[in-house]
C-alpha cells in the first residue's frame, strides 16, 4: 500500500505477532486521513468567512452587513443583530456563535433580497446545476471519444488538426467564447436568446416549456463545452498513445479484434480512469467559467447572483455564496474519491 | 538518455508557435510608448465611437479615448501579473516542495495537508470575497493569486525532488555537510529547471486568465488599463457597431497571450513526458 504521493506508507509492518485488531485500526485511521484534507479545507474558509470582515478597521458590523443595509436599520433591529452576532463579546465566544448558527443553516440575512441568504441562493442554484451538469457530462464524453479517434490515429492528419483546433479553442477564456457566440449568434444571426434562462411570462408548459429551458441553454452551454473539452481530450490522448503500446492490444489485434472494439473496449477504458478524476477536478474550474458565463448570459443562477450581490455590496449573501460553492466543490472532490475506488480495482485491493 | 528540453521546445510548431505569439505580446507591452501618440486615459479631440482610421487604429470608445493605445497599455498589466504570479508562486513552490522532500517526516506530512486542503479551495470565489473588502491593487492581486496557486506546483516539486535527491552529486553535497538550502537551490533545483518552468508557464496562464475575468467583474485596480475592464466597458454597447473594433480585438489579444502561454507550456510538457516523446516523434516533425 502506497499513499497518495506513491510513497509506502510506514504502519506496523503486518507480521505474526501484530493482531487483527490493530490492523484494522490502522486501516481505519488511514481513511480518517483520507477526509482530512475537506475538513482542513473547509476550516479554512469558516475562517476566512469570519476573520474578513472582523479585520477591517471601524464598526465590524457595517463590515459584516454592507454600508446599504444600515441604512434600514432601526436601533432594536441592530440590537438584535448584534446580540445574535455576539458582537460585544469576545472573538472566541464570536466564533462559536458563528459556527452553532450555521450549523443550524442559518447563513445570514440578505437586506437586497429580503430574505434569507440560504432561501436566496436555493432560488438560483437549480439554473446553475442545469448548466454546470450538462456542461461537465457533454464536455467529459465529447473529450472522451475525439481523444480515443485522436489518440488512435496519432500522428494523422485527423489528429493534428483536432489537437490544434482544441488547443486554440483552450485558450478562450471562458466570457469571451460566450460573448463571441452571444455576439454572432445573438446579436448578428438572431437564434439565439440573448439573456435569461426562459421567455419570462410566455405560459408554456410542457414540452413547450422544455424546448424554451433548452433555447436558452443553447449558447451558454456551447461556451462551456467548447472550453473545457480540452483537457479530457487531452488526457484520453496521452492515455490511448500510451495504452495502444501495451501487450494486451497486440494481442487483441492478433485474436482478429475489429477496430472499434480495440479502440474502445480495450484501449479507450484505460483512458476512463484519470478522465474521472480529471472530471473531478474540474468541478471548481468549472464554477468558474459557469460564473462568468452566466453572467455575460445574465443567466439567472448562483454565478449571476454572486455578481449581482458584488454590485450591491450584500455581504452575508457573498460570504454564503463562497460557503455554498466551497462545500459542493469538496462534496465533488469526495464523490471522486469514493468512485476512485469502485473504479481502481488496484485501489481497494490493498484494503 | 539525455534530453535537450529547450531545443526541443523549439523544434516543434506548437511551440514555435507559443513562443512567437508570447514574443510578439511582449514586444507590444515594452515598446507601447513608441507605438501610439496617446495615452489611454487621454480624452482625443476625435468624436466618441469613431471608426478605425489612420490616427486612431481601433477606432475612440465612448469617452473619445483611443482603444489601440488601451490595448497596447492592458497588454502591460496582464504580464505584469503573469510574470509576477509566475515568479512569486514558482519560488513558493521550489521552497515548500522542496524543502518538504528533503527534511520528510512530520514537517513534510504538514505541508502536503496544506497542499491538499487550499488545492480544494474554489479561488475566484476566495478572490472576490477578499477583494470585495479590501481595495484591489496590482500587487494585492499578484499576491493573491500567488496564494492560490503555489500548491499544485509545490506537489510537483516534492515528487520530482525526492527522486533526484537520492542522485550521486546531492549525497555527495549532503556527506560535505551541505545545507538545505544549498542542496536545495544549487544542486536540485538546476535539475528542475525545465519542471519548474513548466509549472510557472502553468501560474502565469491561469493568473493572466484571472486578472482579465477578476476586471470583467470590476474587481480591478482604478488606476491601471486592463483587457478585463476593456471589456466589461465595451461589453455595454453591443447594440452599436462598435463591437467589430473594441470588444473583438481586446477579446482576441487576451486570448492569443492564453494560447501563446498554453501553446509553450504544451511543447514544454510533451517534451518532458518521456510517453509522449518517442521515436516517431522525430520522424514527422512533432505536432
Amino acid at each position: 500500500m502506497e499513499d497518495q504521493y506513491g510513497r509506502p506508507l510506514e504502519g506496523p509492518k503486518v507480521g505474526w505477532d501484530i493482531p487483527k485488531a490493530t490492523v484494522r485500526a490502522w486501516a481505519l485511521l488511514r481513511r480518517a486521513a483520507f477526509f482530512t484534507n475537506y475538513v482542513v479545507a473547509f476550516l479554512l474558509i469558516l475562517t476566512l468567512n469570519f476573520v474578513l470582515p472582523r479585520l477591517m478597521p471601524g464598526d465590524p458590523f457595517q463590515a459584516i452587513y454592507g454600508q446599504e443595509a444600515l441604512l434600514a436599520m432601526t436601533p432594536q433591529l441592530k440590537a438584535q443583530l448584534i446580540e445574535r452576532l455576539s458582537l460585544d463579546q469576545s472573538m472566541g465566544q464570536q466564533f462559536v456563535a458563528y459556527i452553532l448558527a450555521l450549523v443550524q443553516g442559518d447563513l445570514g440575512y440578505s437586506y437586497y433580497y429580503n430574505q434569507q441568504v440560504l432561501t436566496v441562493i436555493l432560488d438560483f442554484l437549480p439554473w446553475t446545476l442545469l448548466l454546470m451538469g450538462t456542461a461537465l457530462v457533454l464536455s467529459t464524453l465529447a473529450g472522451l471519444v475525439l481523444g480515443i479517434e485522436s489518440g488512435y490515429r496519432r500522428g494523422r492528419s485527423l489528429d493534428k488538426a483536432l489537437l490544434a483546433s482544441l488547443m486554440f479553442l483552450n485558450g478562450f477564456p471562458d466570457f469571451f467564447m460566450g460573448i463571441v457566440l452571444l455576439l454572432f449568434f445573438g446579436v448578428v444571426f438572431g437564434v439565439v436568446p440573448l439573456s435569461g434562462a426562459l421567455t419570462p411570462y410566455s405560459g408554456l408548459e410542457g414540452l413547450a416549456l422544455v424546448r424554451d429551458i433548452l433555447h436558452h441553454l443553447l449558447a451558454p452551454l456551447a461556451a462551456l463545452v467548447l472550453v473545457r473539452v480540452t483537457s479530457p481530450y487531452l488526457l484520453t490522448r496521452n492515455t490511448m498513445i500510451t495504452t495502444l503500446r501495451e501487450n494486451f492490444v497486440m494481442t487483441a489485434r492478433s485474436k482478429g479484434c475489429t477496430e472499434g472494439q480495440i479502440k474502445y473496449r480495450h484501449a479507450g477504458r484505460n483512458s476512463l480512469l484519470p478522465v474521472v478524476t480529471s472530471t473531478g477536478l474540474m468541478v471548481p474550474q468549472m464554477i468558474t467559467g459557469a460564473l462568468f458565463v452566466e453572467i455575460v448570459f445574465t443567466y439567472p443562477g448562483v454565478g449571476w447572483l454572486l455578481y449581482n450581490s458584488l454590485l450591491t455590496r450584500d455581504y452575508p449573501l457573498i460570504q454564503g455564496i463562497l460557503l455554498m460553492v466551497t462545500l459542493a466543490v469538496l462534496l465533488a472532490n469526495l464523490l471522486v474519491d469514493l468512485l476512485y475506488l469502485k473504479i481502481d480495482p488496484r485501489v481497494s485491493d490493498a484494503r | 538518455m539525455h534530453v535537450d528540453v529547450w531545443h526541443e521546445v523549439g523544434e516543434r510548431n506548437v511551440g514555435r508557435a507559443g513562443l512567437l505569439l508570447i514574443g510578439l505580446i511582449v514586444l507590444l507591452a515594452i515598446f507601447a510608448p513608441v507605438l501610439t501618440p496617446y495615452s489611454p486615459r487621454e480624452n482625443t479631440s476625435t468624436q466618441a465611437f469613431s471608426r478605425p482610421s489612420a490616427d486612431h487604429w481601433l477606432g475612440t470608445n465612448d469617452a473619445r479615448q483611443d482603444i489601440w493605445t488601451q490595448l497596447l497599455y492592458g497588454a502591460r498589466t496582464s504580464l505584469s501579473v503573469g510574470f509576477g504570479v509566475a515568479l512569486l508562486s514558482g519560488f513558493i513552490s521550489v521552497l515548500v516542495g522542496g524543502t518538504a522532500a528533503i527534511f520528510g517526516g512530520l514537517y513534510d506530512r504538514f505541508w502536503m495537508r496544506i497542499v491538499d486542503a487550499t488545492i480544494a479551495i474554489p479561488d475566484v470565489v476566495v478572490i472576490i470575497l477578499v477583494a470585495a473588502y479590501l481595495r484591489p491593487n496590482v500587487l494585492l492581486m499578484i499576491l493573491l493569486l500567488s496564494a492560490l496557486s503555489w500548491p499544485g506546483g509545490a506537489r510537483v516539486i516534492r515528487a520530482q525532488t525526492l527522486t533526484l535527491k537520492e542522485r550521486m552529486h546531492v549525497s555527495a553535497a549532503r556527506t560535505f555537510g551541505a545545507g538545505w538550502s544549498h542542496l536545495l537551490f544549487r544542486h536540485i533545483v538546476p535539475d528542475l529547471a525545465p519542471v519548474l518552468v513548466a509549472i510557472m508557464i502553468q501560474d502565469a496562464r491561469r493568473a493572466v486568465f484571472m486578472e482579465a475575468g477578476l476586471s470583467f467583474l470590476g474587481i480591478s485596480d482604478p488606476s491601471v488599463m486592463s483587457w478585463g475592464k476593456m471589456m466589461q466597458y465595451a461589453r455595454v454597447f453591443t447594440y452599436l457597431e462598435v463591437w467589430k473594433w473594441w470588444l473583438l480585438p481586446t477579446g482576441l489579444a487576451l486570448s492569443s497571450t492564453l494560447i501563446g502561454l498554453s501553446f509553450t507550456g504544451y511543447a514544454l510538457e510533451s517534451a518532458l513526458d518521456p510517453r509522449l516523446r518517442d521515436r516517431d516523434d522525430h520522424a514527422e516533425g512533432g505536432v
